[in-house]
């Protein structure tokens, strides 16, 4: 080959790379810069760069919405759901992972000037004061030249040239995207916010716990801030009052709640002069600095609050009296009143744990026999002196809706509250356990297995089980008071011996069986228990008993989109119930009792 | 404007149009234009330091020439005449090169300079506080200067005429690709090119591109990745076993060697593509069989600066004359043969060692290797007549691998002189190194090289990529060009040998570090 052949095939070559390169980074787009055109996957793509993906996604969407909640990560936790609601709008949430507020600035005039706008809604964190004008990373914190004015050619070429290790951990992770949000899809697209359904139903209970889990609390960081940049913060926040006010657009500004080690990183006379000089240029809702701070468990992690947290606040500012909120939660702060506020501020402190969490033992039985041969049964006497001792030592035993109304409304539980809970519903707990019960001036929740429900054979087959009370007994003991029915699933909890074909022995996701299968079977099995049994009942199913105590995130996800908003599980301990935390109904842990004798059983309460 | 950068890429590729398509006469101006505007991008102001080489040398050529011209017109008989006329010659090249080298001094080594006296200072109670002011270091300064001074010294020994066009002279001093990091061209070898009419030539486009992608991937597949672990090494020199600490110093050899020869292989790339030749710097020092060899092997054109301007000069002088007859008298055998040689190997060096850097550090990596090839000197005889005597002979395969490795060992231990942030340091990690207390092979492998800033992957492309380069080398070395045996394949296979290196080199080079995993980014917020 002559060596001008060479040069072609040479130039040629680098133009094919070059041709390949930007066709599979448009085709995959991992930024979403170009439209996503096979996957259309945006809660991947404003995953990898917020800013400019997210625009690219309103640019096309931005008609379904009329309200925007903008700032930091922490703005995530503002629920658009609840502003909806306050504000009979639809709100997308504009959170930018680690926004500074020149970000916030331009954005908004970009969507004030391309889209309609009736609200927004904005999140002053304490660190924007640290950061200002800062790009770390120019794929994953670049904005999108539409808003920032930027270079379209040097914008789009770097996407063109993008490393195509993007696309392809796109593709794989496109393959293996589950229902909830993995690490490489946290938003959620049409909402915008981070999609934290995971962490809004993880299973949450005593402190401890919660410091095994998240240990980041226990040995929290270190650092020492300062705030260079309050002056160019507040330009910007002014900025946006004069933008709000120009085109008529509701602003809301709050102040994301700070947790308390975090706000050790800074010196107190620059939080105050922030949170004074913030005062000077608009009002606002000041959640920043409370017991809630104190909190660890109404946080995330080291810096963002939870949604729940989210729901105290804006309840607060629409003075929403129906749900939790803590008293010293959420201050209107104003150019007039800041200077008082500030007095008092830095001495913000927590609650004792007495007064936002509960422990409450939850007491598991299954058969009541004198046979003496089954492990999950206890003998009548046994159980009556398990009652006569709790009622001595003096515990007072709670439904799970007043576990529901304490941690929803804050509402009280008397002094010694237990829980007393049969599973499986065998006709046992009608003959024997309701009569001690009434006796007693007890209750207890009895959860039920549908198929089961008045069967003394194993479904169709002649095969003999255990004889399971029935409905008109299941009638009478709701609404004599003493027992509430729960759902131990209608059909997910049966046995290996008598299936023909592969037995669904837990509410676990069968060999062979794909996530949506899986999720189907979840749901149709859990509606259809709810409906038998709040059609025997009269009473809406809001609790559900694992079978064999198994659960994962997928289970706790179904259960709470169809309302059933409180489990338990087989995990040995007392539940820890928390004002304000609705997970800690979650997967409640529970003493099995059936082989106890009632010193042992105070025992394990006590412990 | 540094070699890597599409800016650098397109630059040249601008250049290189241009150049074939302007007039013949008016193609080395465009070239100096090209020069100037790599220059100017680098650092506007420093250019002042350029212009400064340039023209103290220019001059002194000029002034040379005319005295050589002089010198010729003397009878021989008129002794006094020609000793007086040397005198002024010498006296031009002192005065350029105590200009040039003290501008090199000011800029390079004065900080170091006050900061020793002033320590030394203090070690008798007096309290210097002296600062050298700070200098935007000018590119390429050493290889200029080193360069023109090279020139000025041919001019004094009247190997050639001096150039009498500033503007062309100038193109020697300042020819772009040279200016990140050399070779050392000889005017004789490059001032002629660099002014001559080159026509297009396909070959030279070729054999150029072909050059630039071996440098670009020596460079940024394998060098800047190994660099990421000589890095993390020397954050935390001490918190390593042995084992870690040689790799991590192998590792710096490699980087060193691929970063340099890599850069060297771009400059001469992009000569190429303007027809120029430039000398090869680097020969595959791994095959050296000795030290010396090695030096001939690595950074050639700087060692051949010093064998021409430093070394002939200093045994040649009258005082290293004068230390050889008396070694010979008074010490005698071999020792006193061979000493006014040696002191002179000692001096070039330690200007080698100081050269890379002020630091003592380099001094002592001078002594290192003066010491080393002066005792393989003086060993040499009792050497051979152990080789005799065991049966070796020199030509002999495995013989040569074992020289090989030698050689390679004792480059190795060097460099713990030349990397370690004090002499001291340097010690202490080869003592370190060689102690079987402190030594554990099983670290390279129980995670912690892991833990040096390198995925497996990416110690896999390392791996990989030196093997390919070894491979590589070895043909070079023992079968001859690889370009050359790849022209002569069918098609197909000369468009794999440019697809997968362009491959490697995007994906593998000018990527590396671009991605960052969308489960990295959530876990920072």
């Amino acid at each position: 080959m002559t060596s001008g052949k060479w040069i072609i095939m040479f130039v040629s070559t680098v133009l094919l790379i070059a041709i390949l390169l930007c066709g599979f980074n448009i085709l995959t787009d991992p930024f979403g810069i170009f439209g996503d055109p096979i996957m259309d996957w945006y809660s991947y793509n404003i995953t990898n760069n917020p800013r400019a993906a997210k625009i690219a996604y309103l640019d096309k969407h931005h008609e379904e919405y009329d309200s925007y909640v903008i700032g930091c990560s922490s703005t995530s936790s503002f629920p658009v759901d609840a502003l909806n609601k306050y504000l009979d709008a639809n709100f997308y949430n504009l959170i930018m992972y680690g926004a500074d507020m020149l970000d916030v600035e331009q954005t908004v005039d970009y969507i004030i000037e391309n889209y309609t706008v009736k609200n927004i809604v904005l999140n002053v964190y304490i660190d924007n004061g640290v950061y200002y004008g800062d790009e770390p990373n120019k794929y994953t914190h670049s904005m999108h030249p539409n808003v920032d004015g930027t270079s379209k050619l040097e914008y789009y070429g770097r996407y063109l040239f993008l490393n195509p290790e993007y696309g392809i951990s796109k593709i794989k992770a496109y393959k293996e995207r589950t229902w909830l949000s993995q690490s490489y899809n946290i938003f959620d697209a049409e909402t915008g916010a981070y999609d934290k359904r995971r962490r809004d139903i993880e299973p949450i209970a005593d402190l401890n716990d919660y410091y095994k889990a998240y240990p980041v609390f226990t040995n929290y960081p270190t650092a020492n801030y300062t705030m260079p940049y309050i002056e160019e913060c507040m330009e910007s926040i002014s900025q946006i009052v004069t933008a709000c006010e120009e085109n008529g657009v509701n602003l809301i500004v709050v102040t994301a709640p700070v947790y308390t080690d975090w706000m050790k990183f800074f010196d107190m006379e620059d939080v105050k002069n922030f949170y004074t000089s913030l005062a000077e240029v608009t009002d606002y809702w000041d959640f920043s600095y409370s017991s809630v701070s104190f909190e660890e468990r109404y946080f995330y992690d080291s810096t963002h609050f939870r949604n729940n947290v989210g729901y105290m606040a804006m309840a607060r500012i629409f003075e929403d009296d129906s749900i939790y909120i803590p008293a010293d939660f959420g201050h209107y702060v104003t150019a007039e009143n800041v200077n008082d506020y500030m007095i008092a501020y830095p001495y913000a402190s927590g609650v004792s744990e007495d007064n936002i969490a509960t422990r409450v033992p939850i007491i598991m039985y299954h058969n009541i026999t004198d046979d003496g041969d089954s492990d999950m049964a206890i003998s009548e006497s046994e159980l009556e002196a398990h009652l006569k001792r709790l009622a001595d030592e003096g515990y007072t035993t709670v439904t799970f809706d007043m576990l529901y109304d304490y941690v929803t409304y804050g509402t009280t539980l008397p002094e010694k509250p237990v829980v007393i809970t049969f599973d499986d519903g065998y006709l046992s707990n009608y003959e024997r356990a309701y009569p001690l019960l009434e006796k007693y001036g007890m209750c207890a929740t009895v959860f039920a297995i549908g198929y089961s429900v008045g069967c003394d054979t194993y479904k169709d087959t002649d095969n003999p089980i255990t004889p399971h009370f029935d409905e008109k007994q299941m009638q009478e003991m709701v609404s004599s008071g003493v027992i509430d029915i729960g759902s131990h699933t209608y059909d997910m909890h049966q046995s290996e011996a008598y299936e023909t074909g592969v037995a669904r022995t837990t509410m676990a996701q069968l060999g062979g069986e794909s996530e949506a299968e899986y999720l189907d079977a979840i749901r149709a099995d859990v509606q259809r228990s709810k409906e038998q049994l709040s059609g025997i009942t009269g009473e809406e199913i809001r609790v559900l008993s694992f079978p064999e105590g198994y659960y994962n995130d997928n289970i706790l996800a179904v259960l709470r989109e169809k309302g059933v908003v409180m489990s338990v599980s087989t995990k040995w301990g007392v539940a820890t119930v928390i004002k304000g935390l609705e997970q800690s109904l979650y997967a409640m842990k529970r003493i099995g009792a059936d082989n106890m004798t009632a010193d042992q059983l105070m025992e394990n309460i006590t412990k | 404007m540094y070699f890597i950068s599409g800016t650098f890429i397109l630059f040249l590729a601008a250049v290189v149009l241009l150049y074939y398509i302007v007039p013949k006469r008016v193609q080395w101006m465009l070239l100096l234009c090209a020069n100037l505007a790599f220059y100017m991008w680098g650092g506007a102001k420093t250019v002042l330091y350029l212009v400064f080489t340039t023209v103290t040398t220019y001059a002194a050529g000029i002034l040379l020439q005319r005295l050589n011209v002089k010198r010729k017109e003397i009878p021989k008989t008129e002794k006094e005449a020609l000793e007086k006329l040397k005198g002024q010659k010498k006296a031009v090249v002192a005065v350029t090169l105590l200009l040039n080298f003290g501008m090199l001094f000011m800029l390079k080594y004065l900080g170091f300079a006050l900061e020793t006296v002033s320590k030394a200072a203090s070690v008798f109670g007096a309290e210097l506080s002296v600062t050298a002011p700070s200098f935007l270091m000018p590119l390429g300064v050493s290889f200029y200067i080193f360069q023109s001074t090279g020139y000025v010294v041919d001019m004094y020994r009247g190997k050639y005429k001096a150039e009498r066009n500033i503007l062309k002279f100038s193109l020697f001093t300042s020819f772009f690709p040279q200016m990140v990091q050399g070779p050392i061209s000889r005017f004789d070898k490059l001032g002629h090119q660099l002014t001559e009419y080159h026509p297009l030539n396909t070959d030279n486009i070729r054999e150029g591109i072909q050059i630039m992608m071996w440098g670009y991937f020596k460079k940024m597949v394998i060098a800047d990745r190994a660099a990421v672990i000589v890095t993390t090494f020397f954050a935390d020199y001490n918190g390593y076993g042995g084992a870690v600490t040689a790799f991590s110093i192998m590792m710096y050899c490699i980087n060193l060697y691929c970063d340099f020869s890599g850069g060297i292989d771009i400059t001469r790339g992009a000569a190429r593509l303007l027809g120029i030749e430039l000398e090869e710097n680097f020969k595959r020092p791994i095959f050296a069989t000795s030290l010396s060899e090695h030096w001939r092997r690595w950074h050639i054109t700087l060692g051949g600066w010093m064998r021409d301007y430093v070394f002939y000069p200093l045994s040649l002088s009258k005082p290293f004359a004068k230390l050889g007859k008396w070694a010979r008298d008074r010490i005698g055998g071999k020792l006193g043969k061979i000493l006014a040689t040696s002191a002179a190997t000692f001096v070039v060096y330690l200007i080698i060692g100081i050269w890379h850097g002020a630091n003592f550090r380099y001094i002592a990596y001078g002594f290192w290797n003066g010491a080393i090839i002066t005792s393989s000197l003086l060993l040499a005889e009792p050497y051979s007549k152990l080789k005799n005597k065991l049966h070796i002979k020199s030509e002999a395969k495995w013989w040569q691998v074992v020289c090989m490795v030698r050689t390679c060992f004792i480059v190795f231990i060097g460099r713990y002189i030349t990397r370690s942030p004090r002499l001291l340091v340097a010690l202490s990690l080869v003592i370190h190194t060689f102690t079987p207390a402190t030594f554990a092979l099983s670290d390279l492998w129980n995670g912690t090289i892991l833990g040096m800033g390198l995925t497996a992957r990416d110690l896999w492309i390392v791996a990989i990529s030196v093997l390919a380069m070894l491979i590589y080398e070895w043909y070079e070395e023992y079968r001859g060009s690889v370009t050359a045996a790849l022209a002569k394949k069918n098609a197909f296979v000369q468009w794999i040998a440019i697809f997968i290196p362009l491959m490697v080199i995007l994906l593998f080079g000018i990527m590396r570090g671009s991605y960052i995993s969308s489960e990295f980014i959530y876990k920072q917020y």
